[in-house]
């Protein structure tokens, strides 16, 4: 009875060795991929409670979710179109893709680490091929995401398809498991430009530039002040002016038809005895122009004022 | 997609060990621990042989009391601003809302516990460049660029703009699985998108309206952009904000553009000087202009005046003078000569007396110079 027991008991031990040998877990956010012996026999995409042969396989997880790659920043070649010149362009991007393929991508690459490297010359090799083509006008524009969705699709062609039409650039040295027509087992879903810059001493340059701008900007509006205050002066100084002379003329006017009226008055009153008129006026002239102390007469008693005294 | 029998999650009959499926996922784990106690009950009983019965009580009660606290370990806590993600075996199960809630305990079922109303902040630039660490980099030499400054962005006429600002995002209340599990470090995207998506924006865009006008359309473009990318990302994540704080030119060229406002204010005030100076002359010409014809008017009223006055006079006079002609002429030629004669020095010369050899000679300045000698 006993000996039964402890049978049992072992057996139970055994059994929980080789569950827990044989129980692994795939989280939500990962997929797996089972190995024997180095083999790949098995590919795992849903999460879940999984079993495997104790002992002879083994599982190395692989990430389920979206990866982030960011590019090494690279400095291209583009040609100005608006001066005709080729200046250097400096661009950095990232990538978002997906392990889609966990058996392609263990065989192509299998960790991350080695992915980057081949992917950063693939993003680099791809920018350089569509930058030919534009330049960082396009880039500055609406034309951007264009620009960048281009890209990513020959990418994800090159990364999904592994149509490695350049190699020699491409590959530095990673030992090429990755065969014609095969690619990494990843699909790249996003690819964005993060910055495309000039180079630090192209961007000297451009502060060069922009002073220069900025000065030429601030002496026009000076000038601009100037020829406005000078226009508002002068147009005023025209129309005081203009006004004086209207006033003078209409004033002038004024006095002239007074002068006219005042004449017509007095020949229409005058005219009608001249002789008279004359001796009336003439006694008014000589009460007003005849002043008492510095005139002095010499007269003769024959005749006029003093005739009376010669009787 | 190589899958063996087992794999299959709801697997047909894999004996008494089965994973649970469903609703009634806890049962089989209890029947292994109901299994285990009696097996543990049986060593007991089989190491010692005289061991009493309480022994074997005490231990099934320690047993017992390990199952119950294995069992309440799945109650767990949702806060108000909270969702409780429930995974069974790493496999998204269901999401609870707030309250007490329970899963089935480890390692069978486990629960993630985000807050989905947390504002979560990201700033870029302004204030000390942070690189963020959780992008992954291919050795990356920064060198390349200008003093690594995030904020410092082209814009469509290749000017350098130093924009800083902030992205305020939180979870997608809705699909809170989708931040959970679609994307690697999500927080660490938002920076990594935010800024993209700004020099995407900025770079449609001319330095001046970046500087006056764009700066809403602009946080509003990049908002739209983040929104749109995480949305095709499935990342779960909502972008509540961009706050742009206000754009300025690079510190090298900042003295140049400061002396453009100073510039813009001194054309505004040249302006305003002259618009002063003609404001002071214009109204002092136009009064002076109303002077000289109110001067005019009223010298004709005054001559028109004078000639009625003088007329008036003159028609007085004359009819007197019809009436008697060499009388009233005489009387007013005496009158005139009396009024005018009258304190006038006066020399009489009679011309008679020619012969006395009197020489009339006048010395004229002396005529006129009596007053000026007194």
């Amino acid at each position: 009875m006993e000996k039964i027991l402890i049978k049992i008991g072992a057996a139970l031990a055994v059994m929980g060795v080789l569950l827990y040998s044989s129980v692994f877990i795939v989280v939500q956010t990962q997929q797996a991929l089972v190995l024997q012996f180095g083999e790949i026999v098995r590919e795992i995409k849903e999460p879940g409670l999984k079993f495997k042969l104790p002992f002879v396989q083994n599982v190395i997880f692989f990430d389920n979710r979206l990866l982030d790659f960011r590019a090494q920043p690279a400095e291209f070649i583009s040609k100005n179109r608006e001066t005709d010149v080729e200046e250097r362009v400096v661009i950095d991007a990232f990538v978002r893709y997906r392990i889609t393929d966990p058996v392609l991508f263990y065989q192509a690459v299998r960790t991350e680490a080695n992915l980057a490297s081949r992917l950063n010359s693939i993003v680099v090799s791809n920018m350089r091929k569509t930058l030919a083509n534009h330049s960082l006008s396009d880039l500055l524009s609406k034309d951007r995401a264009a620009i960048m969705e281009q890209i990513r699709l020959q990418v994800n062609r090159q990364a999904t398809r592994g149509d490695m039409e350049d190699r020699a650039e491409g590959s530095v040295g990673v030992e090429t498991t990755q065969r014609r027509g095969q690619g990494f087992g990843i699909e790249i879903l996003d690819l964005r430009i993060v910055r495309a810059d000039l180079p630090a001493d192209i961007s000297q340059a451009t502060y060069e530039r922009m002073r220069k701008n900025f000065t030429k900007e601030a002496q026009k509006f000076r000038a601009e002040g100037e020829e406005r205050a000078l226009e508002i002066r002068s147009k005023a100084d025209r129309e005081k002016v203009e006004i004086l002379a209207k006033a003078q003329k209409e004033s002038e006017t004024i006095r002239g038809e007074g002068d006219g009226e005042a004449a017509g008055i007095t020949a229409s009153a005058f005219g009608r005895d001249p002789s008279f008129y004359d001796f009336y006026r003439s006694m008014q002239a000589y009460r007003n122009t005849l002043a008492k102390e510095d005139t002095t007469v010499v007269m003769s008693p024959d005749k006029g004022f003093l005739k009376q005294l010669n009787q | 997609m190589a899958q063996s029998p087992w794999g299959k999650r709801p697997s047909g009959n894999g004996g008494g060990m089965r994973p649970p499926s469903g609703g009634g996922g806890g049962q089989p784990q209890m029947d292994l621990d109901a299994l285990l106690r009696k097996a543990h009950e049986r060593m007991r009983g089989a190491m010692g042989p005289d061991g009493g019965a309480s022994e074997k009580r005490i231990a099934g009660m320690i047993l017992a009391a390990l199952a119950v606290l294995w069992l309440i370990s799945g109650v767990y806590r949702v806060n108000p601003d909270e969702l409780g993600v429930v995974l069974r075996f790493g496999e998204y199960q269901r999401t609870e809302g707030p309250g007490l809630n329970y899963h089935f305990p480890y390692p069978v079922e486990s629960v993630m516990i985000p807050s989905v109303t947390t504002v979560n902040k990201v700033e870029i630039g302004g204030g000390g460049a942070v690189e963020n660490p959780t992008i992954r980099r291919a050795s990356a030499e920064m060198s390349y660029l200008p003093q690594n400054h995030e904020s410092l962005m082209l814009t469509s006429d290749r000017n350098i703009v130093d924009i800083g600002f902030e992205v305020q995002w939180k979870i997608d209340g809705t699909n809170p699985q989708d931040f959970l599990f679609n994307v690697r470090d999500p927080a660490g995207s938002v920076k990594a998108v935010a800024e993209s998506a700004m020099r995407e924006v900025i770079g449609r865009n001319k330095l001046e309206d970046v500087l006056t006008t764009a700066q809403s359309q602009i946080a509003e473009d990049t908002k739209a952009i983040m929104q749109r990318i995480f949305d095709q990302y499935k990342a779960g994540i909502e972008v509540i904000a961009v706050n742009l704080s206000k754009p300025d030119v690079p510190d090298p060229v900042l003295g140049e553009f400061q002396d453009v406002k100073r510039a813009e204010q001194d054309k505004e005030t040249a302006e305003s000087v002259a618009e002063g100076y003609r404001n002071d002359i214009i109204p002092r010409a136009k009064g002076e202009a109303v002077q000289m014809v109110q001067a005019a008017e009223a010298y004709k009223n005054r001559v028109v005046a004078e000639a009625q006055g003088d007329v008036a006079r003159f028609n007085k006079i004359y009819e007197q003078y019809v009436n008697a002609k060499d009388v009233t002429r005489k009387r007013m030629y005496l009158e005139t000569m009396e009024a005018v004669m009258k304190g006038m020095p006066k020399v009489i010369i009679d011309e008679s007396a020619k012969g006395t050899g009197v020489v009339p000679v006048l010395p004229l300045p002396a005529v006129s110079q009596p007053k000026a000698s007194e």
